[in-house]
């Protein structure tokens, strides 16, 4: 019975791997919180079009982009990745002009073309958490973002605030001094 | 008859020793690349006095390796990048034929900017054959080495894997792949081909801290060819090798057997990696113009030839004991007639 009961369940976990509906509301489990490389397509696109040939990881010269094994599902097996607490993006944007297939669409590396065309997420702050909030003027996250005063802004004491204009590159994260981070890229992979 | 013997052109045996030192220089470069990209960073971010000792030996050689082409490490260095599964190359870009195949079979669209990447292989492999497989494919390197080591074994006395499947398995696993990259909507021939597998998987040893999933299909795959099949996952499995193999089917650059030179001593069967049978001039469209064969034959009979399909059938070849026997029960009842003998 028992044995059973595992081969079912092995049964429908490789039904979830392989069913692409399934799979697909496997991924948007929130227990995985990572980026894809800035000027990533949408995620369903991007995962047709990675071939999984490693260049972006390459030419990253942050080693910010690592590489997923089993633990985001089959279907990203190898694709690339971003986890911003431990190393945020740069937004130099060599990825997008190396990858071969336009997973990674190259965007010109200017503020313009980079607040058009890179969406990787956006930040969102935790005032109960933050720092500047609990009255210790700190502003770490203000001075680590690549757009200053316009993807986000301080305020009295320091008091941070994301814009929409924010892409999600994950640098106010990487250096938030609070512990656990007060400020966290929130994933869009549309 | 023997002394106007066709001997053909006596580079051809040697050529592969050059496929060695093209399949070495291969992944010679997918081991330095990514070191090449580690120190890179180390230069973007002015690192070298936070550096702990080891990184800085490898700083400092690829450094010195650099040094003699490039003022500009963090920029030149860009001009190479990725692996023979896609790679850039100043510039251009190319991929592997099976890239835009799953790529076009998981986007179920053709998008040509990167299908275009793959022309320059594939029409290589159209004049060629599955010339990546034996001069190219860093997994043929090592496989390579794996049937030596094989050899070495079977020497020691240790039983080796000796199977034969049907060699149009291959062909089921390409389709296979490609529906199943259709229907999951991602690239998944890329996780079992080898080649695109080893060029990762460096990369992820070297530059990110470990192996990853990839490694453990690969060693089983060199298993595989060690217990059960000769370079198994080649003939029968490999979906790439498949590909190949069908663009390359009326390939111009064939190898030939001079059936003249022939002793039917059978070496150039031992020695093909792909069990094809040179010895009957079956080359077929799996031959990858290893050259082996060439290198190995005693009596100078194997050479190159220009024509889309294989030489017919010769018979066997005229040093061998076996037409010598023909010819003289042709010849017996003439002699005898004439009285001669």
């Amino acid at each position: 019975m028992e044995r059973r009961n595992f081969l079912k369940a092995l049964a429908a976990s490789a039904a979830a791997a392989l069913v692409p509906e399934a799979a697909r509301s496997a991924r948007n489990q929130p227990s995985l919180r990572y980026l894809r490389p800035p000027g990533a397509l949408p995620e369903e696109a991007f995962l047709s079009r990675c071939i999984n040939c490693g260049q972006c990881g390459e030419a990253c010269p942050n080693r910010c982009i690592k590489y997923f094994g089993f633990e985001n599902g089959l279907n990203s097996i190898d694709t690339p990745y971003i986890i911003p607490r431990e190393k945020g993006c740069i937004l130099c944007m060599k990825c997008g002009d190396v990858c071969p297939t336009g997973a990674i669409q190259p965007v010109e590396r200017t503020a313009e073309a980079i607040l058009d065309g890179v969406k990787m997420g956006r930040a969102r702050v935790d005032e109960s958490l933050c720092l500047s909030f609990q009255g210790k003027t700190c502003g770490v996250c203000y001075r680590a973002c690549p757009l200053p005063d316009v993807a986000i802004y301080v305020g009295r004491l320091e008091q941070p605030h994301v814009t929409d204009e924010c892409v999600g590159c994950g640098l106010c994260e990487r250096s938030c001094i609070q512990m656990p981070q007060a400020i966290r890229v929130i994933p869009s992979y549309g | 008859m023997s002394s106007s013997r066709h001997i053909p052109f006596f580079l051809w045996r040697h050529l592969n020793k050059l496929r060695w030192i093209v399949l070495s220089i291969v992944f010679a470069m997918l081991v330095l690349l990514p070191f090449l990209h580690v120190y890179q960073t180390y230069r973007a971010a002015h690192a070298y006095d936070l550096l702990s000792p080891s990184e800085r030996q490898l700083y400092d050689v690829m450094e010195a390796l650099s040094a003699p082409f490039t003022d500009d490490p963090t920029e030149d260095l860009d001009a190479v990048k990725g692996n023979t599964w896609s790679g850039t190359f100043w510039g251009l870009k190319l991929s592997d034929p099976l890239a835009a195949l799953g790529q076009a079979a998981a986007g179920h669209t053709l998008y040509w900017p990167f299908l275009l990447t793959a022309f320059i292989p594939i029409a290589v492999t159209a004049v060629f054959g599955r010339i990546f497989c034996g001069w190219l494919c860093p997994a043929t390197f090592l496989y390579e080495l794996n049937t030596n080591f094989a050899a070495w074994l079977s020497w020691a006395g240790l039983k080796i894997g000796d199977r034969h499947f049907d060699k149009r398995l291959k062909y089921a696993v390409l389709g296979l792949g490609l529906v199943l990259s259709a229907v999951s909507g991602s690239v998944m021939v890329a996780a079992v081909y080898p080649p695109a597998i080893i060029g990762r998987e460096i990369y992820y040893a070297i530059a990110l801290g470990g192996f990853g999933a990839g490694t453990v299909f690969f060693v089983g795959t060199l298993l595989f060819d060690l217990l059960v099949a000769r370079r198994g996952f080649c003939r029968y499995l490999c979906p790439g090798g498949a590909l190949y193999s069908l663009i390359g089917r009326y390939r111009v650059v064939r190898i030939r057997r001079i059936v003249e030179n022939c002793n039917d001593c059978a070496k150039c069967n031992a020695v093909c990696e792909f069990d094809l049978d040179p010895l009957r001039d079956g080359f077929g469209q799996e031959c990858n113009n290893c050259t082996a064969c060439i290198a190995v034959c005693p009596t100078d009979a194997m050479t190159f030839t220009l024509r889309p399909t294989d030489h017919p059938a010769q018979g066997p070849g005229h040093l061998g004991r076996r037409y010598r026997d023909e010819q003289e029960a042709e010849h017996e009842p003439l002699a005898n007639g004439n009285g001669v003998a």
